[in-house]
């Protein structure tokens, strides 16, 4: 699969991931991959944060709707 | 999150718990004052509306325990009850090092509703309403009463174990199922126990009615503890001993 923000600047590159929005596949420069908090519990137990989180990946064009503010 | 945070949580969850739903109760015997009941076993709640009454005040516990279960439930776990917490521990889903800190928010955020309560409805909520405090209606004797309470815990705990403990339950029903719960109890049991369940509800306005020169009702507070306490443990044992593998 390419980078479809690639092919939409005329560049030709090899997709490495893929957007769990829109499922765009993206190479390197267009993908931001962010860290997600993962909480457990909940009531009637206090919920608490696990040490590891949780990958995410989005497409730029995504990221930059999410983050808007 | 720290112990002291989670405590406050319970501290506040209490409050509201008993700010509304004994402050309807307190509420609805200054309505009624005056009324004629038709029995000695109606002494007011019941006087107006019939065991609408008790629904009304069974809908403010309700709504404020599923108020406190979704504003609070992830902080501290929304026990409001120190049934619920020592059922818990009993099953080792909650540390015992926890428990009496638990407990003491519990009794400090009652009292606090409470208290608050009565400042905010005046002297009458004591001297009429007795800040909505129970006790064995007439004619119902202490052991009637303890197993009024164990048989309304019961349920209320056995609900918590199957919508909130157990981990195949649905997600986000808690709050609004284990309000209603109560809120079915108590228009049941209201009238035999005053429909306690919680050791907590009950100190409360016990301590408040007692500082502010109100009724002195401790002899009753005995039922108020082992009814609630060994109807949470027996359901929460049943439920962990019917789930397991």
């Amino acid at each position: 699969m390419r980078c479809y923000l690639c092919a939409l600047e005329k560049r030709d590159s090899d997709a490495v991931a893929i957007c769990i929005v829109c499922g765009m596949g993206v190479c390197m420069d267009h993908l931001v991959r962010e860290e997600v908090e993962v909480w457990e519990g909940g009531y009637p137990f206090p919920s608490r944060k696990l040490k590891r989180k949780l990958p995410r990946i989005l497409c730029r064009p995504c990221y930059s709707v999410y983050h808007e503010d | 999150m720290s112990l002291m945070r989670r405590s406050l949580a319970e501290l506040v969850g209490t409050f509201i718990l008993v700010y509304f739903g004994a402050g309807a109760a307190a509420v609805t015997l200054m309505i009624s004052r005056g009324a004629v009941s038709p029995n000695q076993f109606n002494i007011g709640i019941g006087a107006l509306g019939g065991l609408a009454d008790w629904l009304a005040i069974g809908m403010a516990f309700a709504i404020a325990i599923a108020a406190s279960i979704y504003a609070l439930g992830r902080i501290s776990g929304a026990h409001l009850n120190p049934a619920v917490t020592i059922a818990l521990w009993a099953i080792r889903r909650f540390p015992a090092a926890e428990v009496a800190p638990y407990i003491l928010a519990q009794l400090a955020g009652a009292s606090l509703g409470s208290l608050l309560f009565a400042a905010s409805a005046g002297m009458d909520a004591v001297m009429v309403g007795g800040l909505g405090a129970t006790a064995p209606f007439p004619g119902i004797t202490p052991v009637q009463a303890i197993l009024a309470e164990l048989v309304g815990t019961f349920l209320l705990m056995l609900v918590i174990m199957g919508i909130a403990v157990d981990e195949r339950a649905p997600p986000g029903w808690a709050g609004i199922v284990i309000g209603l719960t109560v809120g079915g109890i108590i228009t049941t049991i209201g009238n035999i126990s005053g429909a306690s369940l919680n050791p907590a509800r009950t100190f409360g306005p016990y301590l408040a009615d007692h500082i502010l020169g109100g009724a002195v009702m401790w002899g009753h507070y005995y039922i108020y503890v082992i009814g609630p306490v060994a109807g949470a443990l027996i359901a929460a044992l049943l439920y962990d001993y019917l789930s397991r593998e």
